[in-house]
């Protein structure tokens, strides 16, 4: 695990931001992980990015409270980020890295619609990560293998990149690349 | 001999806009083979044949493989030569840029686009990849766009390594979207041949991940 403390950190600002149903900063927190992940590409801080987001959509809606299940994902994850947060401050990685893991695989053990509504929102933060880690410069392969995502899924997600549009994106100019079309099919 | 050089890319944007018989047609005209490399054969055919989603688009890519319109790169290079080759672009690629704050070397691009770099290297011929994501472009054709747009999305300082980076000016890359100009221009597509044809294609493949911007395609458009 890379940057220990920013990850520390992250996760301390997460408990309280689920705690007080801020939304809002749990995505910008997200983002912080991006920038790191983009640069140390180490799985844990993907990890963290996905499941800070993650969290932040569930807690979004707010219907999901309501159903069977919710109490359960609650308080399985409010409880396994105050064990990673210890485990850190232990510097304990591994012991860190199972309860993050815990609050996904909790999803398994929850019965009704819950389940599915919440795999499906932990599925698209992934595909969501990845995107933004290609916004971030990598190659779109390099970000789906990190994330464990489908290229296939990823390449529409791609298609909307707006940063496609920026002058920055554009290495040759359209003639000489249409030239080499051209030539090569002559 | 003449290498056309598929990244999976252009092969996924190609299926996903039911375009794959463009790249048959496109065969036909061509002096030359249409090469696939096993990193990109995983990426468009073993890993979606497993994906009940994708399944069907693997398939028909596969024919196309069977049907030897693309070839696989083991039949012109050794698999071992390749592979060297391959580790040997990767380093070369990622050490290109570091972060001024940690030290840390960006891995910016995957097995899947450095095999297709080393086979052209190693084919040593008149060979043109076939790419539609844009960092490997940038990092051949213009590695300070790629430094200012990381340093700015990244709100750090990046170092370039300008050894590393002339290494990837010899490359030649096209994206799917100059195939389709071709392909249009030669009436290879089965639609009324006018700018609203050639338009429709170009969006079609930057919504299916080909990098290509508005203005690219208005300057296409008026190219015709």
């Amino acid at each position: 695990m890379k940057e220990v403390d920013n990850i520390l950190r992250i996760l301390k600002e997460t408990r309280k931001f689920i705690q007080e149903e801020n939304t809002n900063e749990l995505k910008i927190l997200s983002d912080q992980t991006i920038h790191t992940a983009t640069i140390s590409q180490d799985p844990d801080n993907i990890i963290v990015a996905v499941l800070v987001y993650s969290l932040g959509k569930v807690m979004e809606r707010s219907h999901y409270r309501d159903m069977e299940g919710w109490d359960q994902f609650y308080s399985t994850a409010i409880k396994n980020l105050d064990h990673a947060i210890i485990n850190l401050e232990k510097n304990d990685v591994d012991s860190a890295r199972n309860h993050l893991g815990n609050i996904r695989n909790c999803l398994n053990k929850l019965s009704g619609n819950l389940k599915e509504y919440i795999k499906d929102v932990f599925r698209k933060a992934e595909i969501n990560k990845a995107f933004r880690l290609y916004e971030h410069g990598l190659s779109s392969k390099q970000t789906a293998e990190l994330l464990g995502v489908s290229l296939w899924d990823l390449s529409t997600y791609i298609g909307q990149s707006s940063i496609n549009n920026s002058n920055i994106s554009i290495s040759l100019p359209v003639s000489k690349r249409i030239k080499i079309a051209e030539d090569v099919f002559r | 001999m003449k290498y056309l050089i598929f990244d999976a890319g252009p092969i996924i944007s190609l299926t996903m806009n039911g375009l794959l018989n463009v790249i048959e047609r496109l065969k036909e005209k061509f002096d030359g083979e249409f090469v696939i490399t096993p990193g990109v054969k995983h990426e468009v055919i073993d890993r979606p044949m497993k994906i009940n989603k994708y399944k069907l688009e693997a398939l028909q890519v596969k024919q196309l493989l069977d049907k030897g319109i693309f070839r696989h790169c083991y039949e012109i290079v050794s698999a071992q030569k390749l592979d060297i080759e391959t580790k040997r672009i990767l380093k070369i690629a990622n050490s290109s840029l570091r972060s001024l704050n940690s030290g840390e070397k960006i891995n910016l691009i995957h097995e899947g686009e450095a095999s297709c770099l080393a086979f052209a290297n190693l084919c040593s011929c008149d060979s043109v990849i076939v790419i539609d994501e844009r960092t490997t472009r940038l990092i051949g054709e213009a590695p300070k766009n790629l430094e200012k747009m990381m340093e700015k999305k990244l709100h750090t300082s990046l170092q370039a390594n300008p050894e590393s980076l002339k290494f990837f000016r010899k490359f030649r890359f096209i994206r799917s979207s100059e195939l389709l100009f071709v392909a249009f221009k030669k009436g290879l597509i089965p639609l009324k041949k006018d700018k609203q044809t050639l338009e429709a294609l170009l969006y079609g493949v930057k919504y299916k991940g080909t990098s290509i911007s508005e203005q690219e395609i208005e300057e296409m458009k008026k190219m015709v």
